[in-house]
């Protein structure tokens, strides 16, 4: 059953990286990849119906945690205690930016939203790469990982610039691609560090004893097909390349 | 203190537009069945400007949810290593199994406006509904069990679930349930009937639009006003005895306490009371306007042209809120000083963090959420000030002269 939730929590977390690595690597490089307020708005279009859904897998990956391995979450959560709190400032800021850029009609307004779509975007890949390079570095707390890890952000970045090539169309797609991103490559690398980040943590002692972790092993599993089901009408619905503004 | 203080902020934000998110998202599904149905204008303009007004207030349930959810793990490790093993499975179950889709399928709603078959996006609003609601519950199964832990044994010193049955089924979270799922509809309910009121008061041209929205409104309220009340009472069977410290249940169930776990203030702090008092008052006040509003609701000329009623219905907007707030109040406040009651105290509850990350966390989220809520409130009030023709929700795009601004850059 372990071994199950495990996997699970694997599912979760990858496609959680793959798929909101990509948008939060889009707002990264917002500026550069739209230069004026009009052009930033289609990049957003580009994301704008996908980081809702890109998100939740995250919300589901610390679902599972805390349902499977209670013992992790303390390990995780208090051990890296000042990086969580910059990634949940990072998430907050970042999503007020796209939630709100569209309410206001003043090119002022437009700009704050940018500058927080930009910075909440770094912090977030920021503390996501020194969160995985404390993991890769082994043990306990904060390490020498959690600022030899930094560099990963940048892998956030390319994948954006990945995403941003197959999203977008015209001027705006072949700005983007003039940085060679291969979309496949740069998710399967993300993939690949938080899977060799995911065995240096402490297994043995973090899944939670009795039916919690059954409970909510076999509800994900069982749940799976229909999540997956959801995503895949989403994509599917917005499968076309863009080129104009959306709600946001 | 400052981890309690920052949890209450947190929650309390979270608590009060997750409110609103619950009884609005019913109310804009069932004007667009009412449009979809018919094919009536009004009804699709309905649901475009409520819609939007919903999607407003969604967005600070949202962020605050998702900082709450790590906060249980970053503030409270003394409570995830003791009782994680129980506790977690119903948040596990309410991240996959409810608020997944619903997020996946709000963003299928918002964008997918002209995309989709109309009952296809209509069917997405409804299972948004229903996952939200759904959502509400296994949060309150979480809560119920630190009210009234049931369902599990303690082996070394760490609690274990044992019977999932007991656990979902606990009073305390399902009475809970539709107590909240009722006051989420009051307070929508308010909400509508208020707006509508502002609009008519300036003697809007719209008058079929808010005349419709303000009989929905008022309809919600009659409708909620008993059954709020009814399942807010049935808790009391459930109540924990220390929560009404004058009686000689709450005496003896404190003696009880310091026996086995030596001596400490067992006896709900003054707040409680406050809590359920206030709580009372406004849910009377509420009734007097929803006798009003009855007796007014037949009458749909008289709705548009009574200035002193709309007064009354713009002024009576926050009684739900304030209802909500003291019934949390009386609620959290009144288990202290437990976390999980009986089992583990709030003092051990903690993390394991040292005080100065704690402080430093908590100025930067609660600045954070104060700007949050301030700039969303503001615009809250914008829009259903500026009326229906300003929501952009489902609008069509807006046509922008694309190409000169793109072609320059080459």
């Amino acid at each position: 059953m372990e071994i199950l939730a495990i996997v699970m929590l694997a599912v979760f977390a990858g496609a959680y990286l793959v798929l909101a690595g990509a948008d939060i690597g889009v707002g990264m490089l917002l500026p550069v990849l739209g230069r004026s307020q009009q052009e930033r708005r289609v990049v957003i279009a580009a994301i704008a119906p996908f980081f809702l859904g890109n998100e939740v897998w995250l919300v589901s990956t610390a679902g599972i945690v805390a349902g499977a391995f209670p013992g992790l979450e303390h390990h995780l959560l208090e051990g890296l205690f000042p990086l969580f709190v910059v990634l949940l400032l990072g998430w907050v800021v970042r999503d007020m930016g796209l939630w709100l850029r569209g309410r206001v009609d003043a090119a002022a307004w437009r700009r704050m939203c940018d500058a927080a779509i930009v910075a909440g975007s770094w912090a977030l890949a920021l503390a996501w790469a020194s969160v995985l390079g404390s993991l890769l570095a082994g043990g306990e707390g904060l390490n020498v990982g959690s600022v030899a890890g930094l560099p990963l952000a940048a892998l956030f970045a390319v994948h954006g610039v990945g995403l941003a090539r197959w999203r977008l169309t015209g001027a705006l797609s072949a700005r983007a691609d003039r940085f060679p991103a291969p979309y496949p490559l740069t998710g399967a690398a993300l993939v690949t560090v938080a899977l060799v980040a995911g065995t240096r943590l402490p297994w043995a002692d973090a899944a939670g004893a009795g039916a919690g972790l059954t409970v909510t092993a076999v509800t994900t599993a069982v749940v799976l097909p229909v999540l997956v089901a959801a995503q895949a009408l989403v994509w599917w619905t917005f499968r076309g390349r863009v080129d104009s503004p959306s709600y946001l | 203190m400052l981890s309690r203080v920052q949890f209450a902020l947190t929650a309390g934000s979270h608590f009060l537009f997750v409110a609103l998110t619950l009884g609005l998202a019913t109310l804009v599904a069932v004007m667009q069945t009412r449009a979809t149905v018919s094919g009536s204008a009004v009804h699709a303009r309905m649901t475009r400007f409520w819609g939007q007004l919903y999607v407003i207030n969604y967005a600070v349930g949202i962020v605050t949810g998702l900082v709450m959810e790590f906060q249980f793990g970053l503030n409270w490790g003394g409570m995830t290593r003791m009782a994680g093993g129980v506790f977690g499975a119903p948040l596990a179950m309410e991240t996959i199994v409810a608020f997944f889709i619903e997020s996946t399928f709000l963003g299928l709603w918002i964008f997918g406006w002209d995309r989709l078959n109309r009952w296809a996006h209509l069917a997405l609003i409804w299972v948004v509904t229903l996952t939200a609601y759904l959502s509400a519950y296994f949060v309150l199964v979480a809560n119920g069990w630190l009210q009234r832990p049931v369902g599990y044994e303690m082996v070394d010193g760490a609690a274990r679930l044992t019977d999932l049955g007991a656990v979902m089924t606990n009073p305390t979270a399902v009475l809970a349930f539709f107590h909240v799922l009722f006051g989420g509809l009051l307070t929508a309910g308010f909400f509508m009937a208020g707006v509508s009121a502002f609009h008519l008061f300036r003697r809007t041209a719209e008058v079929e639009f808010f005349r419709r929205s303000m009989r929905i409104g008022l309809l919600t309220v009659i409708l909620s006003v008993f059954p709020v009340v009814v399942f807010g009472g049935m808790q009391f069977a459930h109540v924990q005895p220390t929560k009404n410290p004058g009686s000689d249940d709450a005496a003896a169930k404190a003696a009880e306490f310091t026996a086995r776990f030596g001596p400490d203030d067992y006896l709900a702090p003054g707040l409680t009371d406050a809590g359920l008092a206030t709580m009372v008052m406004a849910w009377v006040v509420m009734i007097l306007v929803a006798l009003v509003a009855l007796v007014k609701l037949p009458f749909g000329r008289w709705l548009v042209r009574g200035r002193v009623f709309h007064v009354l219905m713009m002024l009576a907007v926050p009684l739900p809120y304030v209802a909500m707030l003291a019934g949390w109040v009386f609620r959290e406040v009144g288990r202290q000083p437990w976390t999980v009651y009986g089992l583990l105290k709030t003092k051990d509850a903690l993390s394991d963090v040292s005080p100065g990350l704690i402080t430093t966390s908590f100025v930067a989220f609660t600045a954070l959420f104060a700007v949050l809520i301030g700039v969303n409130t503001w615009l809250l009030a914008r829009y259903a000030r500026r009326g229906p023709d300003a929501a952009r929700l489902g609008a069509p795009a807006p046509v922008e002269p694309a190409a000169p601004a793109l072609a320059p850059t080459f």
